[in-house]
């Protein structure tokens, strides 16, 4: 997992190479691009943690906090 | 194994800090020159809450068997405070208040009607308050180009207690069409353990079956009732994270991200008042409540890693596809997969529906198996299907309506915008819930 997350990693910065200005980055800062979550998903994400085993990576907690997984 | 572990992981960092020292004498030489915008215009309030049920037969309370029912309403409030033109303070308190049908089975015999684990009781334990508060500060460099934050969180509930420290440093480089995040976060969580009922009497001091529960009750099956029961003497509960999240903007229209978790858990791990029932004892009971033969055990550390990306792609002016993915392994043997799918459907410029479908999956634990599937010799059990073998699909659907104006005001709050959404969530195990969340966005002029 760890390698595919490292390709990913390099697969991605490969774009740097690329530039985006910042006059062209109308559709890129429209809100629904943010690749956060929103302020909503907190609420599924609190559920999830008690519901579910997994947790990270979505902006929810990783563990602690709470009585849950 | 765990040496390629580590090489992988010693790579994943090398490569994040070098990214990061890299990217820095490139902001360096802008930073001087960068126009200084407010991170914050001005204060923001966001008033949220949800409202979520759920039902299965399989609560953990009762080891493995008996009703799941569950209601929940959550207030918050979350307000965003500029400081200056560089800093912003962010508090967010919450007040969760529930009602448990299974966490109500704590204590099945309290004379309300015949003991059941279909059945909800009313004792205290059928209702908590947990109350939360988050604060977190925030800066950032003139360019906008680096930002630090710090956070600071207590929880509060009957029987759990929770400090929560963090921090994060995130370098944007490459005309901010990159950036990096690095955080961590240490959690200080301590029980305040409550035992099923009729374990209590087998406790430090307990009478055992001389106690008035027994006399007050006929216990029917085996009569010589004998649970295995010992109160945990570590209370306390420490969680240690770390996560790494790049960005990168792809195309004009599309960008994704990827993410990495770490987290080290140790102390009690176990919930105490979750039941097991073992397939070699006799069973006992007091009405129609099968007595715990045992409280759940399970390891006093755990070790996750989360990995995921998400992918976002501006289709037209209507359409956005908001695609996400994760991958989860621990070492109490669970892999999970998750993915899900918005798709954003703009309607003018004021309103947005949010259709979403998400996945997940999940193997179970080691230490799992269902109602009676344990039996005594066993280290660890535990029979909750949380941590089951289990599939579950997820439908949602929400509103949006903005106002760029804010020409809606309430005193000297301006309505910026509000959001509803709906969800139903099921598991392949018998598990489905609901949750309505609602937020409204103001802003203070």
């Amino acid at each position: 997992m760890i390698k595919k997350a490292i390709y990913g990693l390099v697969f991605l910065s490969l774009f740097s190479c690329s530039v985006v200005k910042e006059y062209e980055k109308v559709y890129i800062n429209d809100p629904d691009m943010v690749l956060g979550t929103k302020k909503l998903d907190r609420f599924q994400t609190n559920f999830h943690s008690y519901r579910e085993a997994a947790s990270g990576v979505n902006g929810g907690k990783t563990g602690g906090g709470c009585g849950c997984n | 194994m765990r040496m390629q572990l580590k090489l992988k992981l010693g790579l994943l960092v090398y490569f994040a800090i070098f990214g990061l020292l890299n990217a820095s004498a490139q902001e360096e030489n802008s930073e001087e020159n960068a126009y200084k915008k407010r991170v914050l215009e001005n204060t923001e309030i966001d008033f949220l809450t949800s409202y979520y049920t759920q039902d299965g037969n399989n609560a953990a309370v009762s080891g493995g068997k008996g009703t799941e029912e569950l209601t929940d309403f959550t207030p918050t409030i979350v307000v965003s405070i500029p400081l200056n033109a560089d800093d912003v303070l962010i508090i967010d308190a919450a007040i969760s208040a529930y009602t448990s049908a299974s966490s109500s089975n704590i204590n099945p015999i309290d004379g309300s009607g015949q003991a059941d684990p279909f059945t909800a009781s009313s004792g205290a334990s059928q209702s908590d308050t947990w109350a939360n508060l988050n604060a977190t500060y925030s800066h950032s460099s003139n360019s906008r180009n680096k930002i630090w934050t710090a956070n600071f969180s207590v929880a509060s509930e009957y029987d759990y207690f929770s400090l929560g420290f963090g921090g994060s440093f995130t370098k944007l480089w490459n005309d901010k069409n990159t950036e990096l995040t690095i955080n961590g976060k240490l959690y200080l969580d301590k029980w305040n353990p409550v035992y099923p009922y009729e374990l209590r009497p087998f406790g430090a001091n307990g009478r055992g079956l001389s106690d008035a529960l027994f006399n007050r009750n006929t216990v029917s099956g085996n009569a010589d009732y004998n649970p295995e029961f010992t109160e945990f003497a570590d209370k306390g509960r420490n969680s240690y994270s770390i996560g790494f999240n790049f960005s990168q903007i792809l195309t004009e229209k599309m960008q994704a991200s990827l993410a990495l978790d770490l987290v080290q858990q140790n102390g009690l791990l176990s919930t105490p008042f979750q039941r097991v029932y073992f397939g070699d004892i006799e069973d006992s009971f007091i009405e129609d409540f099968q007595l715990a033969d045992a409280i759940e055990q399970l390891p006093d550390t755990r070790f996750k890693i989360a990995a995921g990306g998400r992918l976002n792609y501006y289709l037209n002016e209507t359409f956005v596809l908001r695609g996400y993915y994760r991958f989860y392994n621990d070492d109490w043997g669970i892999q999970s997969h998750t993915a899900s799918l918005e798709i954003p459907i703009k309607l003018g410029t004021k309103f947005t529906l949010y259709p979403s479908y998400r996945y997940y999956y999940q193997t179970a634990a080691d230490y799992f198996a269902g109602y009676e599937m344990h039996t005594s010799g066993e280290e660890f059990y535990t029979s909750d299907y949380d941590l089951s073998r289990f599939s579950a699909n997820q439908f949602s659907f929400g509103v949006n309506y903005t106002d760029i104006f804010t020409k809606f005001t309430l005193w000297n709050l301006h309505l910026k915008s509000i959001d509803l959404r709906y969800l139903y969530y099921e598991r392949n195990s018998g598990l489905n819930s609901n949750l309505i969340s609602a937020g409204i966005n103001f802003i203070v002029q």
